[in-house]
């Protein structure tokens, strides 16, 4: 009687266990960089499974980065982006790997396939325009995937940015990552600008001007030199669009 | 008895001295540091050093000190004394557990000591090029320090409770090493079992599987509470510690209830 | 009063392989061990011996029967605490000197913290290892060993103390110390239960023995009365000529006697060695 007592009591301590670490997971789990069963499998015999384990992350992601650069040189795109999506889930704190990884898959990759299927006056051109946005499109995935874990993501969302307006000609998504950048905390001086000049070549000028001249009010003229250059081009925006004076920005003191 | 006989072997000193050699050879490897940021790359050494040789020392010692009370036939001198089979058990485990601790101390005080060394060094560079310095926490180091000791103790008692029923020293060793790779990678069940499922059956098997095996990924969290302290809730670490004590105690009590059938 | 250990109906098989085969190590064994003698448990190898000392020291569960240990079910701590154990070829921590060794088994074995140091002292003085117990353990001889191990297992003052092969592997003048030991262990009034293959000592040191064969006792009894040939007479004569003999044969053969032999007597080689070999090597 004693000793079943004491295996119930054994049971229940173990499931009082378990139900309180699917609590106290929850509650971490935030804390630790996230890697799923899909970025483990292809590289799980590489080493990479001691980075998983709980150490070492940061050094293995490293070696992977470092393995991938021979790949790189080979040209071997399956295990290049293997590698290079290992290392970006073994560290996605770390905005190098996303940066490279997503500027390898839409810029450098379309040009290997294109070579690799016999060159570019083998390739019909309606098919190299495909495969340069098909990766481009590759490319901004790990992009988003890194702005939304990593810790660079200002400087993520220009990276996609211009990937998005290079190589996938599409100026409004261009705009729209310009736009999450300039609204970071701290963005590049550029970032803005890029938005509202993608957003009007997207064919929304006025949508780019309004809020171009938000962006300038709230933000930019605060600046130590009230960023001139912003409102040359915001000036530039209102004759283009005939805004009426008392809609535009007021002159400022500064203002040529 | 258990914590004498454990340090004076040498297995002990060899991985102090590779935990060791790796925590203060961080700092040569920094070429290879692709931007983390320094003093995770140095933190992320020393993370690495105690997770795996801790879990070598926890996994190989434990088994080590108890098939030697067998083998050696002490035990037979021992169990006839008015000791319990669970006082038996209880003290090796204190012995290893108290082994632990000296080894997480040691490493953890190396590795504060070569961040704060090379923090030092950055924050002089930082105030140089007019950049913020890079900082650690020394505070969350040590609730570190704790967390990995609790993890280790709780494979301890699994790898006596393992022990308790093996009958070869290997057999145990395998097993618990096992056990450790399968608890650190436990969380991947449980996340699964978190997102919504048909199969009652498939669902049932991770219930289960995710009460059994304790999740060791939890303990993980050096990065957030060493370089970005103040991103971990007391009350998370709290949860953490008492899943651990809880599967700590359970694990003791199973080995004792299995302990308590063999024949010596 | 009670037996120092009573065994009833006590039968023990071990499982072999995945067939569910049973070795049968002891078979329905009953014995009564009384209190205040020296008793030897004898046998062949594998004839269930140390099987049966296992079950009674609680090591091992027996498949069915019932032990006692001076009145206490055999697996408990009251009758553990009441029992001293040295198992054969003992084996220590060899870092610990002999006096910590015996102070942690007094430890274990619930000495009281007042009676510590006099208990540590009375063992080691009854072993003879009271010079020697400051050394590293790993130092020690044979004969050294067994020695502490006699210490460790009578510390705590039991009742009831069981030797597992205490002489093994010791010289005839350790040997015949730690008779002398066991002897002083029964003047004292314990219970000493010996489990021995040298013969000739469990025939000098026990009062009674038990003699076990494939998991069976076949004999039980004092000493004097199971090796007395009650039909047999042997007589020493001194100065006994050819003429004397002959006429002594002659009246015995009047009786109904039969002379069978007439031999030298003999010493045993271990009297002859004790004789010549002066005091212990292992001081």
């Amino acid at each position: 009687m004693r000793l079943r007592a004491t295996w119930i009591t054994c049971l229940a301590l173990l499931l009082a266990a378990g139900a309180l670490s699917e609590r106290s997971w929850l509650s971490v789990r935030s804390c630790i960089p996230e890697i799923g069963p899909k970025q483990i499998e292809p590289t799980i015999g590489q080493g990479v499974l001691l980075g998983i384990l709980g150490g070492f992350r940061t050094v293995i992601a490293d070696m992977t980065w470092i393995r991938s650069y021979v790949l790189w040189e080979r040209k071997d795109r399956p295990g290049c982006e293997t590698l290079m999506r290992t290392a970006c889930a073994l560290d996605p704190h770390a905005r190098y790997f996303w940066e490279n990884t997503g500027y390898a898959l839409g810029y450098d990759m379309a040009h290997w396939e294109i070579r690799r299927r016999g060159g570019y006056a083998k390739v019909p051109k309606e098919i190299q325009d495909h495969l340069f946005k098909s990766y481009a499109r590759k490319g901004l995935e790990v992009l988003d995937e890194g702005v939304r874990l990593s810790k660079g993501r200002a400087a993520l969302l220009v990276f996609a940015g211009q990937l998005a307006e290079m190589k996938l000609g599409d100026k409004q998504r261009a705009a729209d990552y310009y736009r999450q950048a300039a609204n970071t905390d701290s963005p590049p001086w550029y970032a803005a600008r890029f938005c509202a000049r993608n957003e009007w070549d997207a064919g929304h000028p006025m949508e780019a001007y309004v809020w171009f001249k938000t962006y300038w009010l709230d933000r930019l003229s605060k600046d130590s030199d009230h960023a001139p250059d912003d409102l040359e081009l915001i000036r530039d925006m209102e004759t283009h669009l005939k805004i009426n004076l008392l809609s535009r920005i007021p002159r400022q003191a500064w203002e040529k | 008895m258990t914590f004498l006989e454990a340090v004076r072997q040498k297995f002990f000193a060899f991985l102090i001295v590779l935990g060791a050699a790796m925590v203060v050879s961080s700092v040569a490897f920094r070429f290879l540091d692709f931007g983390h940021g320094e003093l995770k790359f140095i933190a992320d050494f020393g993370f690495g050093g105690m997770f795996l040789f801790g879990s070598i020392l926890a996994v190989v010692m434990t088994a080590q000190l108890f098939f030697a009370e067998m083998d050696n036939r002490t035990a037979l001198t021992l169990l006839a004394k008015p000791l319990s089979r669970a006082e038996f058990l209880i003290g090796k485990f204190l012995g290893v557990w108290m082994i632990l601790g000296l080894f997480v101390i040691i490493l953890s005080a190396l590795l504060g000591l070569v961040l704060w060394g090379r923090a030092q060094e950055l924050s002089l560079l930082a105030e140089q090029s007019g950049r913020v310095a890079p900082d650690f926490s020394i505070r969350g180091l040590g609730i570190f320090a704790v967390l990995q000791w609790l993890r280790l103790s709780v494979v301890a008692a699994i790898v006596l409770a393992i022990a308790a029923a093996a009958r070869t020293f290997l057999f145990a060793v395998i097993l618990g090493a096992l056990t450790v790779v399968a608890g650190q990678l436990q969380w991947i069940a449980q996340d699964v079992l978190l997102k919504p499922t048909e199969s009652v059956l498939y669902k049932s098997i991770l219930w289960l599987t995710s009460r059994m095996l304790p999740n060791l990924q939890q303990f993980n969290i050096g990065d957030a509470l060493v370089l970005d302290s103040g991103t971990v809730a007391a009350a998370s670490v709290g949860w953490v510690i008492l899943s651990g004590l809880l599967y700590t105690s359970a694990y003791l009590l199973l080995g004792a209830l299995v302990f308590r059938r063999r024949e010596i | 009063m009670t037996s120092a250990i009573s065994v009833r109906h006590v039968t023990k098989d071990f499982k072999m392989g995945l067939r569910g085969l049973k070795l049968r190590a002891v078979d329905d064994l009953s014995l009564e061990i009384p209190r205040g003698q020296v008793f030897g448990l004898l046998g062949p190898n594998g004839c269930g011996k140390s099987t049966t000392l296992k079950i009674v020291l609680g090591l091992v569960s027996g498949t069915s029967g019932e032990i006692t240990i001076l009145g206490f079910p055999s697996a408990t701590a009251e009758a553990r605490r009441r029992t001293g154990f040295l198992p054969e070829a003992p084996y220590f921590h060899k870092f610990l000197s002999g006096r910590e060794l015996v102070r942690y088994c007094a430890q274990l074995s619930g000495v009281s913290a007042i009676k510590m140091d006099s208990a540590v002292e009375a063992a080691l003085e009854l072993a003879a290892m009271t010079e020697a117990a400051s050394r590293p353990i790993g130092t020690y001889s044979k004969g050294m060993l067994q020695r502490i191990g006699l210490a460790q297992a009578i510390v705590h003052d039991p009742e009831l103390v069981i030797l597992d092969e205490p002489t093994a592997g010791v010289d005839p003048v350790g040997a015949a110390a730690i008779g002398r030991m066991i002897r002083t262990m029964r003047d004292q009034g314990k219970t000493v239960v010996l489990c021995s293959h040298l013969l000739g000592q469990v025939e000098q040191v026990c009062d009674r023995v038990a003699i076990m064969d494939r998991g069976r006792l076949v004999l039980e009894g004092r000493v004097d009365e199971v090796l007395a040939q009650r039909d047999r007479h042997l007589l020493t004569i001194e100065g006994l000529t050819p003429e004397a003999r002959l006429a002594a044969e002659s009246a015995l053969a009047a009786h109904g006697a039969r002379v069978l032999s007439v031999t030298h007597p003999r010493r045993s080689l271990e009297e002859l060695f004790r004789e010549l070999v002066t005091g212990s090597r292992d001081a």
